[in-house]
């Protein structure tokens, strides 16, 4: 969740008149990391991934499953574990051990929004060395059982996106009560949040922008005894104890909806994130390009996310009700009132899918971009002056469009150019679904590129998979100088696609046809060499209309191929990574622990598979104490993350839950 | 004469080699991508009348081919080295010897392959080279089965290749004689390490005590990986040597594919005569592949794929 400094943060009205000093200060320190690092060369493929777990309290008696609060009790138990630090491992917020150099080092803990939620990354990060790529899951499955040894009895770090009954009465231990002041949400605490002063301040300053409550409404899955029209049977019309409370009066919970009003409701999602180190700026904007795409098609594959507040949703996937939780926006922003003291109507949230691309490429046609993307011209002007080329001073400018949400006093005393505070409030509170970093001053680390849509799978063979095969994406990608542009409109529209219950087998998604460049024989090597831009230009080649070079695929065809026409068919990504493997010295044992990686994502994509969603609403609907009305009771509730985690622990291997893991050794 | 085929770096084009994924071991990677080089070749000649509507005949290959000292290098080469240091790079080439070639020409045809990729990367040394006898593959179901039988099951090791035709599985002294020209060249740091191809436990067993510089690896094609012998997986792992995955067939390049390619038929590229033809410059003769050499350069910490490509040679004979 970024940077966790302390000091006194200022109330909304407040923070709201720095805003315009963050920012610029924000971009002088961009600058500064800029001019020290755009130079930087030759790095090594570092890469990392993120595990987050929601942590769950059994109570056997009662039948009955909350989220525990303890996230605090068990990050203290973990940083003063001295096995665990010796092993290299901690909680870096508070106390780790050293990095091995040589030996495995233990994994470290985070702290996350959510008081119920635990992140879990490797002690240090991982290299394309195969051998690496084969450690990843059981480093996955060691940090899971450090994180239960560090837990309850009664407690288990389980990776379900989101807990089925988040919202509903006595879904957490020990219990608060709700409307809270700084939530002020009838569903869940304040305490639902890390009490670190960030967050809290975080989720009061987005909804004082805002002028009311965040609002999810999400549709409601209309099962055949469902009572039509839905109306959430869980809202409170008659609360009035802060004028938020209005907002249900005044038609903020839609009908056929399930209406949720918290950040935690999409914050306190887990998802797994996979961050790469480039070679330098140039192949870091490649790939940031090139991954963007595809993120829409990765949401699809992954989605769990079917129930909400007890509910199932007629979508699968959680990224729109993050979106949604941590939305901003003014009424005047939203296009709901005229402008008038707001600068401009914004389109999007501040979480969305990516708005531009920002690679210094020949192939990135302007018409791939947006033309009515919003930038600060201000800011856009002063990148400009201090030598950005136009698209990365576009990118950042559109980024800086937003206000800083949490600001500091104790910040805004001088400007500190060998820091990035200013910077990362704003960079780190634009959650799109790539993320573009620059190095962070002060330290040897390269430029780096972030993919953020994946949702968390419930066992780590799968968070392994889908892990090693973004990497391995990666790495095809640049080995042969892959094409994925589309409009970036196209990628936005994919991304609300890929929210349709059942997306995965039922629609189809905005691709790219031919991944390749033109052959050019008079071109020597294919450009990972030098960073210099010019070199990726070559000889104009007659290129016909953009609508030409895309259509819409299935997620099969995306990712296995498209078997049937000629020779315009799309080669599909798993073979694109089968045609990379062929062409490195992989020794058979570890291609053969791939194969079951890329077995698992092309079985989910042809459908053989089921994605956990989908699985989660077969389990609920054949649930004997299933009523067929979309309502997920206590019962099934309990026996869904029980069955989580027993999945988590057997992985298929007990024959249990084969239809999303196939038959398992 | 000799004829020298180069595919240049298959990395950087738009292959269609990948296009017709195939999970099969198949030559199709060397065919389509020498295609697809000869073609970007010849389109860079400007057609000589404008195009309206008639088919425009192919140009003519001495356009876009050369010849140096007794060579045709088919099409004109220009060299591509690599672009970092030389220690950021693992380089591995994996050599084909073709059937009914005598075994005595490869010390020859070893040094040269050697030779034409190291200018073709600007190296002056390879990490690993691997070779690849004719008429031999690896057959994981037939081979010692990875059941508990003792691994007394016959030497099954034979070629599965539909060209069977072309060759009988190399006997073990020819391979010997041929790996002490390899052994020379590691002794000469040339090639850091050496490797073999389709090699079974029982032709290990005879294989390994009668050399000086044991392989590093063998490269074994098994379609589906996790079905390696047990056996084998052992006797490598106690031997030191590391088993490689591929997915080459080891005839690579089989005489009438190569004429195919090179003939003046539909899918050809119009250097050799038709049987027909007259007139023209064509050149006639019997075209016999000699070798083919695979070679890839891959940036070690950052696992990306810079340079690959393929050589291969042939003499025409008239």
């Amino acid at each position: 969740m970024g940077l966790l400094a302390l000091g006194t943060p200022l109330e909304w009205p407040e923070a709201k008149k720095v805003a315009s000093q963050v920012r610029a200060w924000g971009i002088e320190q961009l600058l500064s990391i800029w001019e020290n690092a755009k130079g930087k060369e030759r790095d090594a493929l570092l890469w990392g991934d993120e595990i987050e777990y929601l942590v769950v309290c059994y109570d056997e008696n009662n039948r009955k499953v909350r989220l525990s609060l303890r996230q605090a009790d068990i990050l203290a138990a973990l940083a003063s574990d001295e096995k665990l630090l010796a092993e290299g491992g901690g909680v870096p917020d508070v106390q780790r051990g050293p990095v091995k150099e040589t030996d495995m080092t233990a994994p470290v803990f985070h702290p996350e929004f959510g008081r119920f939620m635990l992140e879990a990354t490797p002690g240090k990060p991982w290299g394309i060395g195969f051998k690496d790529l084969l450690s990843v899951e059981p480093d996955m499955k060691w940090r899971r059982t450090i994180a239960k040894d560090h837990m309850a009895k009664e407690e288990y770090p389980i990776t379900l996106t989101t807990f089925p009954h988040l919202g509903l009465p006595d879904c957490i231990v020990p219990s608060y009560l709700v409307s809270g002041p700084k939530l002020r949400s009838q569903f869940v605490p304040d305490e639902i949040a890390n009490p670190h002063i960030r967050f809290p301040t975080l989720a009061a300053n987005i909804r004082w922008r805002r002028g009311r409550k965040v609002e999810l409404n999400v549709p409601v899955f209309k099962d055949e005894k469902t009572v039509w029209p839905f109306q959430d049977p869980t809202v409170n019309y008659d609360l009035h104890q802060w004028p938020e409370d209005d907002d249900v009066r005044n038609g903020a919970a839609k009908e056929n909806h399930i209406y949720m009003d918290a950040m935690a409701f999409g914050m306190g999602s887990c998802c797994l994130q996979i961050t790469f180190q480039a070679k330098n700026i140039e192949e870091g904007r490649k790939m940031y390009d090139q991954l963007s795409p595809l993120g829409p098609i990765l949401l699809a594959l992954t989605a769990a996310t079917p129930i909400y507040k007890g509910f199932l949703a007629d979508t699968d996937v959680r990224w729109n009700q993050i979106s949604r939780a941590v939305d901003d926006r003014t009424p005047e922003e939203l296009g709901e009132k005229p402008l008038k003291h707001d600068r401009w109507r914004l389109p999007k949230s501040r979480y969305a899918s990516n708005s531009t691309y920002i690679s210094q490429d020949a192939r990135l046609r302007p018409e791939y971009l947006d033309p009515d993307l919003i930038v600060d011209q201000d800011i856009k002007k002063r990148l400009a002056e201090g030598g950005m080329d136009d698209l990365l001073a576009t990118h950042f400018a559109h980024l800086f469009i937003r206000d800083p949400i949490v600001v500091f006093a104790e910040d805004l005393e001088t400007l500190d150019l060998s820091k990035a505070d200013h910077f990362e409030n704003l960079q780190s509170t634009n959650w799109q679904h790539m993320r573009f970093k620059p190095p962070p001053p002060g330290s040897d680390m390269g430029w780096r590129v972030e993919f953020r849509p994946m949702e968390i799978q419930i066992t780590d063979f799968e968070n392994a998979a889908f892990s090693i095969f973004i990497v391995l994406i990666t790495r095809a990608i640049l080995s042969y100088n892959l094409n994925f542009y589309i409009p970036i409109a196209r990628v936005s529209e994919n991304m609300e696609t890929a929210h349709i219950r059942d997306a995965v087998s039922s629609q189809k998604f905005w691709f790219r046809k031919d991944p390749f460049s033109p052959h050019s024989s008079s071109r020597g090597g294919n450009g990972t060499g030098t960073s210099t831009p010019a070199e990726t230009s070559r000889p104009a080649t007659p290129v016909g209309p953009v609508e030409d070079e895309y259509e819409q695929m299935t997620i099969n065809e995306v990712i296995n191929g498209q078997h049937q026409g000629g020779e315009s068919n799309f080669p599909g990504l798993i073979p694109l990574v089968e045609s990379y493997l062929n062409s490195m010295n992989v020794d058979v044992e570890t291609r053969c622990e791939l194969a079951r990686y890329l077995d698992l994502i092309r079985k989910r994509a042809d459908g053989t598979y089921w994605t956990a969603a989908k699985w989660i609403r077969h389990f609920v609907q054949t649930h004997e104490m299933y009523k067929g009305d979309s309502v997920v009771g206590d019962d099934i509730c309990f026996d869904l993350v029980k069955a989580a985690e027993r999945i988590t622990k057997e992985e298929g291997r007990d024959g249990f839950a084969g239809e999303m893991l196939g038959k398992r050794r | 004469m000799k004829l020298i085929l180069s595919t240049s770096n298959i990395m950087s084009g738009g292959l269609s080699v990948i296009r017709r994924p195939t999970f099969e071991k198949s030559n199709t990677e060397l065919t389509s991508s020498l295609h697809a080089n000869f073609a970007s070749h010849q389109s860079i000649i400007p057609p000589s009348t404008p195009a309206n509507g008639a088919s425009t005949p192919k140009p003519s290959y001495r356009s876009w081919t050369v010849q140096q000292d007794g060579a045709l290098w088919i099409p004109t080469h220009t060299s591509s080295p690599l672009t970092e240091p030389r220690e950021s790079y693992d380089i591995t080439l994996k050599l084909f010897y073709l059937p009914n070639i005598p075994a005595d020409r490869r010390c020859v045809q070893t040094r040269e392959a050697i030779q034409l990729v190291l200018k073709e990367l600007g190296a002056s040394s390879i990490d690993l080279l691997i070779v690849s006898f004719p008429g031999m593959s690896f057959d994981a179901d037939d081979d010692d089965s990875d059941l508990d039988d003792p691994p007394s099951a016959p030497d099954s090791e034979h070629d599965h290749d539909l060209h069977g035709t072309e060759g009988a599985p190399e006997d073990i002294d020819t391979i010997i004689t041929t790996w002490r020209t390899l052994e020379k060249l590691h002794a000469e740091g040339l090639v850091s390490k050496l490797g073999i191809a389709e090699f079974g436990v029982s032709r290990l067993e005879k294989f390994l005590p009668q050399i000086d510089v044991k392989p590093s690896v063998n490269q074994i094609n098994v379609r589906d990986c996790c079905v390696v012998p047990k056996p084998l997986i052992l006797y490598a792992k106690q031997q030191n040597i590391e088993l490689l995955t591929h997915n080459d067939c080891t005839n690579v390049l089989p005489r009438g594919t190569l004429r195919e390619i090179l003939g003046s038929g539909e899918k050809g590229v119009g250097i050799l005569a038709g049987e027909n033809d007259s007139s023209g410059d064509e050149l006639r003769g019997d075209v016999e592949p000699q070798w083919v050499v695979k070679y890839t350069a891959v940036v070690k910490d950052r696992g990306v794929v810079e340079s690959k490509g393929y050589f291969a040679v042939a003499e025409l004979r008239d």
